[in-house]
């Protein structure tokens, strides 16, 4: 690997001197540029070609989704809340309802649950593909992004025909779900599940095995679980790291409990950025598993209802609670606080992103700018995840 | 780059060392195979999408159902839609009856610069006056031209489908439900002043009279 300083003007004299001395280069990355997405703003001091630290800079996403929260009820809650990581609606609208659920001590029928956690798991696989087209992307692969979208668009297919959105579900409701199943879904989302996994051999052989991409990715990047714990890093990230945590199995909520001989807790001990990559290619595999079990279970089920007759106006009694859910991107969770209202006093919202972004911190420095966006890439952030 | 610790390659390469520039090679064989089937993509303005009947395209009015109860408007999560209205007074219809009020429809506008398509004024709806259609194609140049009066809101309603039949594993749909009851429930014994057919003088229930 060959690495040049280039020394101009006031930072020429400045040769081989660490930061503090001399003049430091400071390199604003974002918050429009081409490698990042979204506005995420990074702020790189540079020495030649490597980093000497970097800053990420938040916030110009931010709405102040919390604060919008506290002014809507729960049925508005969750059209505001789908939003913040674009890429996981339906399993942010899930965090909300079974917070609200917990406080009412609602029963959700049978066949809500498992179609929660079928629709979360098929999210899931939505979620992981974008990042598994985009991240090639970035590293300079054209090629693959047109393979994940075209299973995208089948999925989002099934999840439009029984929601209506390709990307904002409002599916979810207190109770269980807005409506009952068209006709002949099941079948539908049945070949659509199989059609997809007999495609992800593609990304595979495409992007996994190709020499370039482990060239660029393998031994870049190394996280290890002892600054995963630091900052609070979780999700598909953080197992990357070794860290073997996921609340589908560690405090499974939906149906994930029943679903235990299925789950496989896909971890890898090298915390680079292919090891995050592999995770995620992984986690896709084990998703579209779960998606089968959930729709072999639901053609058991006894006919039944899939959401409860709500008052007019719903009210969650005084009281707090918290609930998290292992969203694609990691832990995704909310702290509701009710006074009784129809509204939330307070609702606190700890997104996957906002944590996951905060190593770069730690990450960075010492590598070169080439690397930076293959680091950047491989953590799986949303921007407005990280601003909501 | 140094390969350093041994981590397990992708499958059919786990003898030992490989070929140099066999991922690449591999990787091509994909592109190849891809080249030789049927392009995926629909040529879009020539080719329109099939989008299901739920697909939250547009709203439509269907003004006649519209009693200006304002519930649409209210319970809109970014109040996005205009509504104004008069009362009119409706002469008594019957000599020395009470003059009846009325709400009258002036305005019904739906901003789709800020609304956010979550589908709540279509759920609130008590009178089955709005509804979605899968139709898209209305980008505008000015913003300004993205709100919808009624008349534009109007002719949406032509364009919206019949709504998807239910899986038969579900719960009967409580409309449904509601009218088999009344069906199946046997004829009251005749009463005076009441027709006959009617029983008990009212028809099956409908959503959003709680």
């Amino acid at each position: 690997m060959t690495e040049t300083t280039v020394g101009i003007g006031g930072a020429a004299g400045s040769f081989g001197a660490g930061t503090g001395q001399g003049t430091d280069m400071v390199l604003n990355i974002g918050p429009q540029h081409p490698s990042t997405h979204g506005v995420l703003r990074l702020r790189l001091v540079l020495d030649g070609e490597r980093i000497a630290a970097a800053e990420p800079i938040v916030g110009y996403m931010h709405r102040g989704a919390e604060k919008l929260f506290e002014a809507r009820d729960y049925r508005q809650i969750i059209m505001l809340a789908n939003r913040h990581d674009w890429l996981s609606a339906f399993s942010n609208e899930l965090g909300v309802v079974l917070a609200v659920e917990r406080m009412l001590g609602m029963e959700v029928p049978a066949r809500a649950v498992w179609l929660r956690t079928l629709l979360a798991e098929l999210n899931r696989v939505l979620n992981h593909l974008m990042f598994l087209g985009s991240y090639p992307l970035e590293l300079g692969g054209i090629t693959p992004i047109f393979y994940a979208f075209t299973e995208r668009e089948e999925l989002q297919r099934v999840m439009e025909e029984v929601s209506g959105g390709r990307m904002h579900y409002m599916f979810n409701r207190v109770g269980g779900l807005k409506d009952e199943l068209p006709a002949g879904w099941t079948g539908r989302a049945r070949t659509t599940v199989a059609r997809v996994r007999s495609q992800m051999g593609r990304l595979d052989d495409l992007v996994l095995g190709n020499e370039i991409f482990r060239g660029r990715t393998r031994g870049v990047g190394r996280l290890d679980a002892g600054t995963v714990h630091a900052y609070g890093v979780s999700g598909p990230v953080a197992r990357a790291s070794g860290v073997d945590f996921d609340l589908r199995r560690d405090e499974p909520y939906l149906a994930y409990g029943e679903l235990a001989d299925v789950l496989r807790v896909v971890t890898r001990t090298e915390g680079d950025c292919l090891a995050r990559f592999e995770c995620l290619l992984d986690q896709v595999h084990n998703s579209l598993d779960l998606a089968d079990a959930c729709l072999e279970r639901l053609a058991e089920l006894p006919p039944g209802p899939v959401n409860q007759r709500l008052p007019k106006v719903l009210k969650a009694p005084e009281g707090h609670t918290y609930a998290w859910t292992e969203n694609p991107l990691g832990l995704n969770g909310y702290y509701l606080v009710s006074r009784g209202e129809k509204t939330p006093w307070r609702l606190k919202l700890r997104s996957a992103s906002y944590n996951n972004v905060q190593a770069l911190v730690e990450l960075l420095p010492g590598t070169l700018v080439s690397d930076m966006v293959a680091i950047l890439g491989s953590l799986f952030f949303v921007v407005g995840d990280v601003d909501k | 780059m140094s390969d350093d610790a041994p981590r397990s390659e992708p499958s059919g390469t786990a003898s030992g060392r490989r070929l140099p520039g066999r991922g690449l090679a591999k990787g091509l064989a994909v592109t190849l195979r891809t080249m030789t089937r049927r392009s995926v993509t629909d040529q879009y303005p020539d080719a329109l999408p099939e989008l299901p009947p739920r697909s939250r395209g547009v709203i439509g009015l269907f003004e006649e159902n519209c009693t200006v109860c304002m519930l649409c408007a209210r319970e809109c999560p970014d109040w996005c839609i205009y509504i104004d209205s008069h009362k009119e007074t409706v002469p008594a219809t019957t000599p020395g009856g009470r003059e009846r009020s009325r709400n009258v429809l002036d305005r019904f506008a739906i901003d789709f610069a800020l609304c956010m398509y979550c589908g709540i004024c279509i759920e609130v709806c008590p009178f089955d006056a709005l509804f979605w259609s899968p139709e898209f194609e209305y980008a505008e140049e000015d913003i300004l031209d993205l709100t919808h009066e009624r008349d534009r809101l109007r002719e949406w309603m032509w364009t919206v489908p019949v709504p998807p039949a239910l899986d038969p594993a579900g719960e009967e749909p409580k409309e449904v439900a509601a009218a088999r009851k009344a069906a199946e429930r046997p004829d009251p014994p005749e009463q005076p002043g009441t027709e006959p057919g009617r029983p008990g003088g009212r028809g099956p229930r409908r959503e959003g009279e709680a």
